[in-house]
């Protein structure tokens, strides 16, 4: 890990240096060549060890590290062409952050200790608030600044209850595996505060309530291959964050609590989701918003326990995919349009049919039609909540997802089928770019097709309490 | 002595509630740095020497020197001397600090644990209440920087609370506090007037739906 994590900090650091394009090019190359290498290592032999005593690679590190891998690579390389003719020092910031957050998330997806865990978190903090930042404009002043802010007190409030849970289990160490076995013994309402603390922090990273604003304007502002890294793989550790803090208090008498804490946090994410969905007036703030429903609909799965967990984990997996395919696309609609104004764009289906066709397919699997693989878990969530007998959350979810139906339907229907209302003609798209996005998209569908045994097994893994 | 020092850093975040000048502001911010330290010392005399000299150089260099010196200087570049007059009350606020140390105070004691050093527990968990009231309530972006600032001494409060047993935990804090504040007074110094007027925080309104 610590060989990793040197030569991909060594590859990204370097493109702060470099001149032009093609080295740009080449730099992404080589670190994703590394990344490939440390994935294919992983799944080869280091998988179920531990390195350097705080990094472990687990079932659930491996699962979402080849995710963040594949669109990461995705958002690196579709920059390269979004932001060609760019100013080269902003687009060599812009690529060595890009770089440096996917090493952070990647460190924290495989952090064995809450402190290391914590640590990584604040670094990708950092590096996001540099690619929000990427277009110098006072909007994306305002986005980094709120975003630096807010996280970093999220932050520390997150840590000011993995203090509190250390002093409660009076552990020697912070690894994972000391606090989950002194944790039957703390006081529980110790364990509670500490918990509320966690989330209430880290809510800003998985884009949950209360502080999923800033993700949303973190997304608004940075370019849109930034924001589909952003969106899933920064997510995904914010909620892997979550979920092993959730998987060491299953052992402690407060467990049945910190479920039902999960179940009105992610009724309420689903709440705003959905409302906003339909307020909202702008193409990437929209895809933020439904971020928070489905990492919503997966706190949800968390909070209503039994095979709702499996589902959880599966719905983040596959929202990464679905997620990042539709960010990408969203490039393309601004290389068209120069922007994503909701009431002004329109007749994209005519312009770039390629581009439509992803956007209209996706929209299709984000609110999960058969045989969308978002379909198979929200269905799993259902059934666990009916066999909970727990008949708000049925109600409020159902009433919800179909406010985020109509919202979707209505607004990508827009986009591809109204009269263009801009004044302004539109470019050419990049057709290229749109059939590349399709790739994650494609995988997401065949997920809902069909599950490979080892996938399922994997899920099975991290899903054991 | 060390309920002395912490009994004044008490007083400290009272006085913050009322106070409306940024030059108090950072002052009281210098003050709980020295306070820090000080507590950091008695706390903290068991651990190694030279943990205890990194932990105390650290929190007297950068939480009672660095960080103040840049408020002043933001005040200074500014020309921003108090608080908007809009804002709430100087009594509102100090009954919303008192409200916030009654609610940290019965919290703290309806757990009743030896497990935690409950005083620092309880004035850990006020610093961030504060924090929170003083970046809800105040308009101006120096505010909101000085109660994520307050937020912060109390999470290090805390980390000394339990520090002796793990002090790679408090260089983790004081390690937090360097980089964050740092970063976010040098954003605030150098971007932020240029680019928007760091006058207050309705010229940060622009990203919204």
């Amino acid at each position: 890990m610590i060989v990793y994590l040197t030569l991909s900090i060594l590859i990204a650091a370097s493109a702060f240096l470099l001149r032009s394009e093609r080295q740009l090019f080449a730099a992404g190359a080589a670190f994703y060549a590394v990344q490939a290498a440390f994935a294919v290592r992983i799944l080869c032999g280091l998988y179920g060890t531990t390195s350097a005593g705080v990094f472990a690679f687990d079932a659930a590190g491996t699962l979402f590290y080849l995710l963040l891998t594949v669109v990461s690579a995705f958002a690196y390389f579709h920059s390269e062409a979004y932001l060609k003719g760019s100013d080269i020092r902003q687009t060599r910031t812009y690529s060595a952050l890009l770089m440096l957050l996917t090493t952070a998330v990647a460190g924290a997806y495989f952090s064995n200790n809450l402190a290391v865990t914590w640590i990584l978190l604040e670094a990708t903090t950092l590096c996001s608030a540099g690619i929000v930042y990427h277009r110098r404009t006072a909007q994306a002043l305002e986005a980094a600044w709120k975003y630096l802010f807010v996280c970093s007190t999220g932050i520390a409030v997150a840590y000011l209850g993995i203090l509190l849970l250390c002093a409660a289990t009076k552990c020697d160490s912070l690894s994972y595996e000391a606090v989950a076995a002194a944790i039957p013994a703390a006081n529980p309402l110790y364990l509670k505060t500490a918990f509320l603390l966690i989330l209430c922090g880290y809510s800003c990273k998985v884009e949950l309530f209360p502080l999923y604003t800033v993700g949303v304007d973190a997304n608004f502002a940075a370019p849109s291959p930034g924001s589909a890294l952003i969106s899933t793989g920064l997510v995904n550790a914010g909620f892997l964050a979550v979920f092993r803090v959730y998987k060491l208090l299953a052992a402690s008498e407060v467990f049945p609590w910190v479920r039902n804490v999960l179940l009105l946090t992610g009724v309420l994410s689903l709440v705003i989701g959905a409302l906003f969905l339909r307020r909202t007036n702008n193409y990437k703030r929209f895809l933020s918003y439904s971020t928070v429903e489905n990492m919503g609909i997966a706190a949800i799965g968390l909070g209503i326990g039994g095979i709702g967990v499996w589902a959880a984990i599966f719905h983040v997996a596959c929202h990464t995919l679905v997620k990042s395919s539709l960010f990408l696309q969203m490039a393309v609609v601004r290389q068209v349009y120069d922007g994503y104004r909701i009431n002004r764009l329109g007749d994209y289906i005519r312009i770039n049919r390629v581009g439509a066709v992803g956007l209209l397919t996706g929209m299709v699997v984000l609110v999960a039609f058969p045989p969308s693989p978002l379909f198979f878990s929200e269905l799993l969530i259902l059934k666990q909540v009916v066999a909970e007998s727990n008949w708000w959350v049925m109600a409020a979810m159902i009433l919800l997802v179909c406010i985020v139906i109509y919202s979707f339907c209505s607004r990508m229907i827009r986009l591809c089928y109204q009269p263009n209302q801009d004044q302004l003609h539109p470019s050419k798209a990049d057709r290229a770019l749109s059939w590349s996005a399709l790739v994650p998209l494609g995988a997401a569908i065949a997920l809902g097709l069909w599950r490979p045994e080892i996938l399922t097994e994997l899920i099975s893994q991290i899903a054991t309490l | 002595m060390i309920a002395a020092l912490i009994l004044l850093y008490v007083v400290t975040l009272v006085y913050l509630s009322i106070t409306e000048r940024f030059r108090n502001f950072a002052s009281i911010i210098s003050l709980q740095g020295w306070l820090l330290f000080a507590v950091a010392l008695l706390r903290l005399h068991a651990i190694h020497p030279a943990e205890l000299i990194f932990i105390s150089v650290e929190t007297l260099l950068f939480k009672a020197i660095l960080v103040p010196a840049i408020l002043f200087a933001v005040i200074r570049r500014t020309k921003i001397n108090r608080v908007r007059t809009s804002g709430s009350s100087q009594f509102g606020s100090l009954l919303l600090s008192l409200t916030a140390l009654a609610v940290s105070v019965s919290l703290t004691y309806c757990i009743a644990d030896s497990a935690v050093d409950q005083v620092f527990f309880a004035v850990a968990l006020y610093a961030l209440l504060s924090g929170l009231t003083l970046i809800v309530l105040r308009s101006r972006l120096f505010s909101h920087m000085v109660g994520f600032l307050v937020i912060e001494n109390g999470v290090f409060l805390f980390s000394t609370a339990i520090g002796v047993e793990m002090p790679l935990l408090i260089n983790i804090a004081i390690l937090l506090d360097i980089l964050m504040s740092v970063l976010m007074l040098g954003i605030f110094f150098t971007r932020i007037d240029h680019k928007i007027h760091a006058d207050d925080a309705d010229s940060l309104t622009n990203v919204k739906d």
